[in-house]
Formats: C-alpha cells, sequence, structure tokens
C-alpha cells in the first residue's frame, strides 16, 4: 500500500473514477438490453473502468514500483495564470490580461527576467492585435 | 482511367489560388509549431482548429490536412537535429541523430525530405484507388459491425501509444465517459452536467484537447527544466549520386508499409515507422549500417510516416470512423463544417474529397520546397529559449480556447483540463486515447443501442455478424497475446521483474 507506487496510485484513481461515473449513472434511467435508458451505457462503461482498476492495483504488486514524481508549484503557477487571465479579461482587458499571463507563468520558467517578460508580453499584444484586425476574432483587448 | 478523371477534377479544386494558399500556410504553420519542443501534430492541429473556422469549408480542411502533415514533418526535423523525442517521430531520432552526431545533418535532412515526398505520392495513389471501394464496403457496416470495429481501434490504438493494454484502455473509456457529459440525444436527459449551463451541449473538445496536449505539455517541460542546446552546425544538402540511390528503395519500402499501416484501425504514422525501420533492419543492402546512423535508416522511415499520415485519412472518409487520436480531431472539424465523414461523403462532396486528395499532393510539393532548400532558416527557431517560448504557448491556448464561442468561461474549462491532463501525464497515461475514447464515445453509444434493439437484446448479434465476428475475433488475439507476454514475463522475473509490458513501444525499440 504505497501511495508513492505510480502504479497503484493511478489504479485507485481508476477505480475512484469509475465509482464516481458509475454511481451517478444509477441515478439515471436504466431500461433493459433492447430497450436501453440513458443510464445503461455509462454504467457497462464505468464497471469495465473499474475492472481495469482493480487489475492494474493487482498487477502494481507484481511489477517493479515506479516512483511518483511531481512538481506542485509549476502546475500551479500555470494553472494560477490561466484562470489570472481569463478573469482580468472579463472584467479589465485583454491587455492587463496577457501582462499578467506572462508575469505570472514565468515564474515557472528557469530564469526570471522583467526586462525580457516586457517584450514577451508586447510582442503577444502584437500578436492579439493582429488576429482581432486581420483575422477577425472578436478579442475583448481594450 | 476513373481515377485519373476523379484526380483532374480534384486538381482543379485544389489550384484554385484561394486553396493553394490554403495549403501553403498550412503546411508552413505546421512544420513551425511542429518543430517547436514539445508540440506535436496533436497539440498544433488543436491549437490551429479554431483558426479554421472562419475558412470556407474545402479552404479549412486542405489548411487543416496541410498542417497535420506539415507537423509530422516539423517533427522529424526536430528529432533530426536535436533528438527532441515526440511520440510521433521517436524513430527519426535514432539513425537521424547519429547523422547529425556524424556532421550530416544537411543528408539527413535531404532524405527524409525526399523520402516524405516518395511516401506521400505514393499514399495518395492509394487514396485515391482504395478511398472509394472502401467506401462501397462501409455501407455493408451494421450497427454491430460500427461497435466492433470501434472497439478494435480503441484496442489497437490504446496498445500502441501506450504500450500497456491496461493503461491505454482505461484512458479510451475515461474518454467515453467524458463523451457522455452533456444532453442524451436518445432521451434528451441531461447526464453528468451538474446542473450547470455550459455543460448540457458536453465538454468542448478544444478544452480537453488544448488541456491535455498543450497545457499538460507546457507543465512537463518546465517540469523536466530541459534547457535545449540549439544546432549549430553546417548544413551541406546536396547528396552525391550514390547516396542518392541509396535513398530510394528504402524510401518505396517504407512507403508500401506505411500506406498499409496507415489503413489499418489503431494504425498511423508511429506504427508505420517501427514497422519500416524492422522492415530495413532486415531486409535493407545496408543492413549491418542501420543504428549507427545511414540514409536507409532515416529514409524508410521518413517515407512510411509521411505515407500513412495520409492514408490514415481512409477509414475516416470511406467508413466514418477515425482510427486514431489525430483522426478524430479532424474529424471534429469535419462535423464543425457541416460534413459527416463517412460512406456518403465521396458521393454527396465528391469537390471536397477529391480536393482534399489533389491537395495533398500539391502540399507534398510544398514540404519539399519548405524543408529541403529553406531548412537552415527553419533551425533559428530552435534559438528562441524556452521561457519566451511557453508564455506565448499558453496565450495561444487562451485564444484558441476563448474563439470558439468567444467565451473567456471556457478558458476555466481548459485550465481544469490542463490540470487533468497533468495528473494523467505523472500518472503515465497517454492521452491520445482519452481523445479518441471522447470522440468516437457517442457514436459508439449510438451504435451500441441501435445494435441492442435490432436484436432484441442479444449479444449475439456481435458474434453472428461476418464483419463484427471477425473484428471481434481480432480483439480476442490481442488480448490473448498480451495476457501470455505478461505472464512469461512474470514467471521469468519473479516477482519484480523488469516491466517491459509497461514501457512505451518506442522506449522498448531503443532498448533492443
Amino acid at each position: 500500500m504505497n501511495m508513492n507506487n505510480r502504479n497503484f496510485v493511478r489504479g485507485l484513481c481508476l477505480i475512484a473514477i469509475a465509482l464516481l461515473f458509475g454511481g451517478v449513472a444509477l441515478n439515471y434511467k436504466i431500461g433493459e438490453l433492447s430497450r436501453s435508458g440513458p443510464g445503461l451505457f455509462p454504467l457497462v462503461v464505468s464497471c469495465f473502468l473499474l475492472l481495469i482498476g482493480l487489475l492494474t492495483v493487482v498487477r502494481s504488486h507484481y511489477v517493479e514500483p515506479v516512483a511518483l514524481d511531481y512538481n506542485v508549484k509549476n502546475i500551479a503557477l500555470i494553472l494560477l495564470s490561466l484562470v489570472g487571465f481569463a478573469v482580468i479579461s472579463q472584467h479589465v482587458n485583454m491587455i492587463l490580461g496577457i501582462i499578467f499571463l506572462v508575469f505570472c507563468s514565468t515564474f515557472a520558467g528557469t530564469s526570471y527576467s522583467v526586462v525580457r517578460n516586457i517584450k514577451i508580453s508586447l510582442g503577444l499584444i502584437a500578436v492579439a492585435f493582429a488576429f482581432k484586425n486581420l483575422l477577425g476574432l472578436s478579442l475583448p483587448l481594450y | 482511367m476513373e481515377v485519373l478523371h476523379n484526380l483532374a477534377f480534384g486538381f482543379e479544386h485544389a489550384l484554385t489560388w484561394q486553396n493553394l494558399l490554403y495549403c501553403a500556410i498550412g503546411c508552413t504553420v505546421g512544420t513551425l509549431i511542429g518543430l517547436l519542443p514539445g508540440l506535436g501534430p496533436l497539440s498544433t492541429i488543436s491549437l490551429l482548429l479554431p483558426l479554421t473556422y472562419s475558412i470556407p469549408t474545402g479552404g479549412a480542411l486542405i489548411m487543416l490536412a496541410g498542417i497535420y502533415y506539415g507537423a509530422q514533418y516539423g517533427d522529424s526535423v526536430s528529432a533530426i537535429t536535436m533528438k527532441i523525442p515526440h511520440a510521433s517521430s521517436i524513430v527519426a531520432c535514432i539513425d537521424g541523430y547519429q547523422m547529425t552526431l556524424k556532421g550530416k545533418t544537411g543528408l539527413a535532412l535531404f532524405t527524409a525530405g525526399i523520402s516524405s515526398f516518395i511516401g506521400g505520392t505514393v499514399a495518395i495513389i492509394v487514396l485515391s484507388t482504395l478511398a472509394q471501394p472502401l467506401g462501397e464496403v462501409g455501407f455493408l457496416f451494421g450497427p454491430a459491425d460500427y461497435c466492433a470495429l470501434m472497439l478494435l481501434g480503441f484496442f489497437c490504438v490504446s496498445f500502441v501509444s501506450s504500450g500497456s493494454l491496461l493503461n491505454g484502455l482505461a484512458m479510451a473509456m475515461i474518454g467515453i465517459l467524458l463523451g457522455m457529459v452533456g444532453t442524451d440525444v436518445n432521451s434528451g436527459v441531461p447526464r453528468y452536467t451538474m446542473d450547470l449551463a455550459f455543460l448540457t451541449d458536453g465538454v468542448g473538445l478544444i478544452s480537453i484537447a488544448l488541456g491535455c496536449f498543450g497545457i499538460a505539455e507546457v507543465v512537463k517541460n518546465l517540469d523536466n527544466k530541459n534547457v535545449l542546446t540549439p544546432f549549430n552546425g553546417t548544413i551541406k544538402l546536396m547528396p552525391t549520386w550514390p547516396e542518392f540511390k541509396r535513398i530510394i528503395p528504402s524510401a518505396l519500402r517504407g512507403s508500401v508499409i506505411g500506406s498499409v499501416l496507415g489503413i489499418l484501425p489503431g494504425g498511423g504514422p508511429t506504427i508505420a515507422q517501427f514497422a519500416a525501420y524492422a522492415a530495413d533492419k532486415r531486409f535493407s543492402k545496408y543492413k549491418h549500417e542501420i543504428g549507427t546512423g545511414c540514409i536507409e535508416g532515416v529514409a524508410g522511415q521518413a517515407a512510411a510516416d509521411e505515407a500513412a499520415a495520409r492514408t490514415s485519412f481512409i477509414p475516416l472518409m470511406a467508413i466514418g470512423i477515425p482510427e486514431n487520436a489525430v483522426m478524430a480531431l479532424m474529424m471534429a472539424a469535419f462535423v464543425v463544417k457541416g460534413i459527416q465523414p463517412g460512406p456518403n461523403m465521396i458521393a454527396t462532396h465528391p469537390d471536397l474529397f477529391w480536393g482534399l486528395v489533389a491537395s495533398m499532393w500539391v502540399g507534398n510539393c510544398f514540404l519539399v520546397i519548405l524543408n529541403v532548400p529553406l531548412v537552415r532558416y527553419w533551425l533559428s527557431v530552435f534559438k528562441i529559449p524556452y521561457t519566451v517560448l511557453f508564455p506565448a504557448i499558453l496565450f495561444f491556448c487562451c485564444i484558441g480556447t476563448f474563439s470558439i464561442n468567444n467565451s473567456l468561461d471556457d478558458i476555466y474549462t481548459t485550465a481544469v483540463f490542463g490540470l487533468i491532463g497533468y495528473l494523467f501525464l505523472r500518472l503515465d497515461m497517454e492521452a491520445a486515447p482519452l481523445m479518441l475514447g471522447f470522440i468516437l464515445g457517442p457514436m459508439l453509444e449510438e451504435n451500441f443501442r441501435r445494435a441492442m434493439l435490432l436484436s432484441r437484446g442479444s449479444f449475439n448479434v456481435f458474434v453472428n455478424r461476418p464483419i463484427s465476428g471477425t473484428l471481434l475475433a481480432m480483439i480476442a488475439m490481442l488480448v490473448a497475446w498480451q495476457v501470455i507476454v505478461f505472464v512469461r514475463k512474470l514467471r521469468k522475473s519473479p516477482p519484480h521483474g523488469h516491466d517491459n509490458a509497461n514501457m512505451p513501444l518506442a522506449a522498448a525499440v531503443e532498448q533492443r
């Protein structure tokens, strides 16, 4: 029961997903095979997924454990910059959104430079204007 | 003769100024984005798909196809010069990169370019002769046969893309379940929508594609912290005559293998490259040199790569079932444009079909021009550091998501799938089967329900019909083979042996 074993954790995740979708499917009308309701097919697929999840868990005992490595910082920074971009574009404008996206996401990079970030932002804003004026996308730039 | 007539008809459509322009743009942009580290054909197509929404149907399909084979080719350039292994060009890393180490980059790139051209040309001949007869076969398919074909597709894609049947199948099923989100077409009941209004139409395809292939890949590259050393060597392109003569047989062999493997379910460029490489290793006159950086090792796989990239359109356009994740995305693009790929497509839209086929050859010429004389300019793309690149990729992901519905809310969905994609990546679960499952899921359900309705709830219909019976037998053999391999491995090295079955095909070949 090692939570750091990638194969084992994968099996657990599959079981969780299968139970989630299968459980919800039970709320819909199942019907019978010849005249199936909306719940039947998701239920069948969830059952297969559950089976695969169980097999994966069993299998993880027989094969060499693989360490699970992840880096919370990078994915968190990237998601934050995406969400920030959407929020700022919605409430202020997209130019500020782009600047936020660049300055926030580059914290995840190997080096950080304000001058470079300003250049990237200017470049992307220019691209955004080109999209708006040449391709006709309706970007809320300002 | 009829084929020639049809092709001439196709060229009439492909050679209009407008379509030439779309083809050129598609090839150029596809190659450019495909060259960038961490962006294979799947992410390239999902990034650029929104751009085609405002283009007329014929042009949009031509451009998308151009993006696809452009990206496929751009990928192999980055593999040869810098050994950036993408799933789609992993074989090019072996001999291609060895040639770069020997200072023969130019020769490798020339070989890849010319072989791709040969492969593409052979594939187009196959495509134009086989698509119509196969379309006739498509009419014989009943609901049960469609189900069996889709299942076989899932099994093959799962096996090819992740090397482990269990992992791949799990992802395909998660994809199917995600495809269930939204309103059920038969009963009108909203499923898995959590009472959120924007989910009644289902989860956005682009959100899933960009999340799993764009954002997750970016974060993976950031985690790896790999600083790429840009390629700075000299490039001498033109080969000598004896070198040129060595390209041809290998490229032709690769083209044939690629064309055949491109048509089979679960087939496509990746598996074709491996097969062509293996064939060269066995049959080539210079087989002792393969692996150390020789022409044959590059030519065969490059030809197979491009040939399979084109023939994999056949199942999509003739039967209406995409056979791999890239084709699933293509199918989504077709449907967005109001065209249902399938046996009827060639008959109802001959201009689109033959125009697309002809444009593939035009695109072939563009690729040779772009990549053989101009390749040194492309390589300057690699001088852009990743710290500059990834904010731009993120920005394009946002714009791509936004432009579908002009809705900023969709970016949140994309972000959620970025997180999910990242988790899958860290759990070593390949997202390609998920994509296929997502697109085919609703079709599978529809056909399953129809088959069950027709057979009054009896599963015999799957075994009794010759087509579905054969396809299911193939699945059974695949499963049996996998189980035998696993059990044998356990016996050889109990209880903690080296888990080869879990290794992607690519790594397995490199190890050999």
